[in-house]
C-alpha cells in the first residue's frame, strides 16, 4: 500500500501554529508581492472567495484576515512534516511542499486506518498542522483516497479492495494526471467518470491518447505502475529527487548531486515559465551500527532566493553556503532531493532594483543552456556557481514573523 | 537542526607509520548543543520568554525556551499553553479538580481548568537558555 499525506490548507495552517488570533477566522495567504490568494482557511472557503482572487479586490474587506506569504516558515514546517513521516515509514517521497507519498512496510492486511490516524495525530501534535491521509495500492488511487480522507472526521481514508464504486462518483478532472485539458477529450471519447476510465482498454487509450493516460488506467485499477521517484514528471510541483547508486559520504559529492538536481528542476521551472521564491533541500541518511548505533533519518534546510528566480546560477549561489550547515560528518547518505516553492509566473516578476537588461541576459543564458542541453544531452553545459542575485525585498507588508528561522522572530510567551 | 561541525574532528592517535589502531576509527565529534537540548528536531521549537511569571522556575524575560511538542505533559511539567488567545509559560498541575496552570511568581494567579474548560498545550518546555550578554530582541 502507498499513502499520500497532504497538509490541509497548508500555508494558513502554518500561520496558525503561532498565531492564535487566526483560529476560526477566514484567513488567506497571498502570493509573492501580495498578488493573489494562494491558500485559504475553511472559513475563507465558506465565503466562496476562490483561489487566485487578486488582493486588490479584497483590500477593503474588514472581515478577512490576509497574510503575506512567509515561505521561510512554510519551508521549515514542511521539512518537519517530512521528518515526522520518516519516523513511521522507511521511505518518504516528497511530492510538493505540503504533500508526500509514504511507503509503509506493512502487510496489506494491516489496519491502515489506525496507522493513518496515528501518523495524523503525530503530525498535528508534534508539528502543529492538520493533514489528510489516503492509502491505496497505487499512487493515483492514493491521491483519490487522500481527497476523500480530508473530508472524513478521522482525516484518513483507505481505498477498499474494489475501488470501482468509489471511482464511479469521481469526475475525470479530479484524477491525478488528467486535468482540465485532457478531461474534455476523454469526455468526447465517451468516458464520463473515473470508473469508466478504469474499465477502458489501456491499449486503446495508449493509441488514442498517450502512454501516460494508459498508465493512469492501470493505476486506477490498483496496479502501481508509476515508479518511485518520478511523480515530478506528472506533477505541477517542481521537484527532483534521486536515490544514490551507492552511499555518499563526501560533502562535495553531495553538493554536486544537489546542484545537478536543482539544475534539472530549474529546467522544468523555465519550461513552465515560472519562478520560485525558494527551495527546500532534503538529505536522507542510513542508520549506522558501528561503532555506535545511530538511527537513520532525514535532514534538510530551507533556502530563500534573493528574489523569485528561475535562474540556475542564482539558485546555486544561494544553496552553496547552506549545505555545510546540514551535512553531518561520518554519516552515509542515501538520497537527496530539492523542492521549489513559492512558484509564480515569470511575467509577474517585478524586480525594481535588478536592471531589466541583466535579467534578460540571465534568462537568455538559461534558455541557451536549456537548448544546448536538449540538443547535446542533459548536462552538456553546466553552471559554475557564479553571479550574485541583487538583494531585493519583496512586498510583504502583512507578513508574520519567521518564527522558526530567525532568532529575532521567535514566538513570545508570557 | 544538525549544525555544522565547525572544528575538525579530533584524531586521538598521533600520526605514525604502521598499522592504524582500530580505536582510531572512533573519531570524536565536537560537542554539539543540539544533541544535548534537542531530542526530536522535527517537534522542537524555540520561543522567547516575555514575562516574569516564571521567575521562580529560573525563566527570566528574554530567555529562549526549548519546547518539545512530542513530549507528554505531566503533572509538574513546564508547558507552553494557549490561554485567552495568548501563549503563556506555566507549571502544569493536575489533581482531582482538573488541571491548573501555576506561575512561579506570587504576583500572578493560578489559572484553573475545571472539567469542561478546554486546556490547550502547545508543548513541553525542556530547557531554558539564558545568555548573559543576550542579544537584543528586535522591537
Amino acid at each position: 500500500m502507498i499513502g499520500l499525506v497532504d497538509g490541509n490548507n497548508f500555508y494558513v495552517s502554518c500561520e496558525r501554529i503561532f498565531d492564535l488570533s487566526l483560529e476560526g477566522k477566514p484567513v488567506a495567504v497571498l502570493s509573492n508581492n501580495d498578488g493573489c490568494v494562494i491558500s485559504r482557511s475553511n472559513e475563507f472557503k465558506a465565503l466562496k472567495i476562490p483561489m487566485g482572487t487578486p488582493y486588490f479586490q479584497l483590500r477593503n474587506r474588514k472581515d478577512l484576515i490576509m497574510r503575506s506569504s512567509n515561505y521561510e516558515l512554510y519551508g521549515d514546517i514542511s521539512r518537519r512534516m517530512i521528518q515526522v513521516l520518516a519516523e513511521f515509514v522507511p521511505e518518504v517521497e516528497q511530492y510538493s511542499i505540503d504533500e508526500a507519498f509514504i511507503h509503509p512496510e506493512l502487510p496489506d492486511s494491516a489496519d491502515f486506518l489506525k496507522f493513518g490516524e496515528t501518523i495524523r495525530a503525530a503530525v498535528l501534535q508534534w508539528v502543529g498542522v492538520p493533514c489528510g491521509i489516503g492509502f491505496a495500492p497505487s499512487k493515483t488511487l492514493a491521491k483519490i483516497a487522500n481527497h476523500i480522507g480530508k473530508k472524513q472526521p478521522s482525516g484518513v481514508f483507505v481505498m477498499p479492495p474494489d475501488p470501482l464504486p468509489v471511482l464511479e462518483k469521481l469526475p475525470l478532472s479530479e484524477i491525478w494526471g488528467v486535468g482540465h485539458r485532457l478531461a474534455p477529450k476523454l469526455e468526447a471519447a465517451g468516458f464520463h467518470n473515473a470508473r469508466q476510465l478504469a474499465e477502458a482498454d489501456p491499449v486503446y487509450i495508449q493509441k488514442k491518447f498517450s502512454v501516460i493516460t494508459a498508465r493512469t488506467v492501470l493505476e486506477l485499477r490498483g496496479q502501481p505502475v508509476i515508479e518511485r521517484e518520478d511523480p515530478e514528471e506528472l506533477s505541477q510541483s517542481i521537484t527532483c529527487s534521486r536515490s544514490f547508486g551507492h552511499p555518499v559520504i563526501d560533502l562535495n559529492d553531495l553538493h554536486e548531486a544537489v546542484a545537478s538536481y536543482t539544475a534539472r528542476a530549474a529546467v522544468k521551472l523555465r519550461q513552465e515559465k515560472q519562478c520560485a521564491a525558494g527551495v527546500n533541500i532534503y538529505l536522507q541518511y542510513y542508520p549506522e551500527y558501528e561503532p555506535v548505533r545511530l538511527p537513520g533519518g532525514f535532514t534538510g534546510t530551507t533556502v530563500m532566493f534573493g528574489s523569485p528566480t528561475a535562474d540556475t546560477s542564482a539558485m546555486l549561489t544561494a544553496i552553496a553556503p547552506k549545505l555545510p550547515g546540514i551535512f553531518m560528518e561520518g554519516r552515509r547518505y542515501k538520497k537527496a532531493g530539492v523542492i521549489f516553492f513559492g512558484l509564480e509566473p515569470e511575467a509577474v516578476q517585478t524586480d525594481l532594483f535588478q536592471d531589466a537588461g541583466k535579467r534578460e541576459r540571465s534568462q537568455n543564458l538559461s534558455a541557451a543552456l536549456d537548448r544546448i542541453n536538449r540538443v547535446y544531452g542533459r548536462g552538456t553545459l553546466r553552471h559554475l556557481s557564479e553571479g550574485l542575485a541583487q538583494p531585493w525585498k519583496m512586498n510583504r507588508s502583512m507578513q508574520a514573523p519567521r518564527y522558526t528561522t530567525s532568532w529575532d522572530d521567535l514566538l513570545q510567551v508570557k | 537542526m544538525n549544525k555544522k561541525k565547525n572544528s575538525p574532528p579530533l584524531m586521538e592517535t598521533p600520526v605514525s607509520c604502521g598499522f592504524p589502531s582500530p580505536a582510531e576509527q572512533y573519531i570524536e565529534s565536537p560537542l554539539d548543543l543540539n544533541d544535548l537540548l534537542v531530542k526530536r528536531p522535527a517537534a522542537t521549537f524555540f520561543v522567547r520568554a516575555a514575562g516574569d511569571s516564571m521567575l521562580g522556575a529560573g525563566i527570566r524575560p528574554g530567555d529562549i525556551l526549548v519546547v518539545d511538542r512530542s513530549a507528554t505533559p505531566l503533572d509538574g511539567s513546564i508547558v507552553i499553553a494557549c490561554v485567552d488567545g495568548e501563549f503563556t509559560v506555566k507549571y502544569l498541575r493536575r489533581d482531582d479538580a482538573g488541571f491548573r496552570l501555576e506561575p512561579a511568581n506570587r504576583k500572578y494567579r493560578t489559572i484553573a481548568f475545571p472539567e469542561g474548560r478546554e486546556l490547550r498545550i502547545f508543548g513541553v518546555v525542556t530547557a531554558c537558555i539564558h545568555q548573559f550578554a543576550a542579544r537584543k530582541a528586535k522591537k
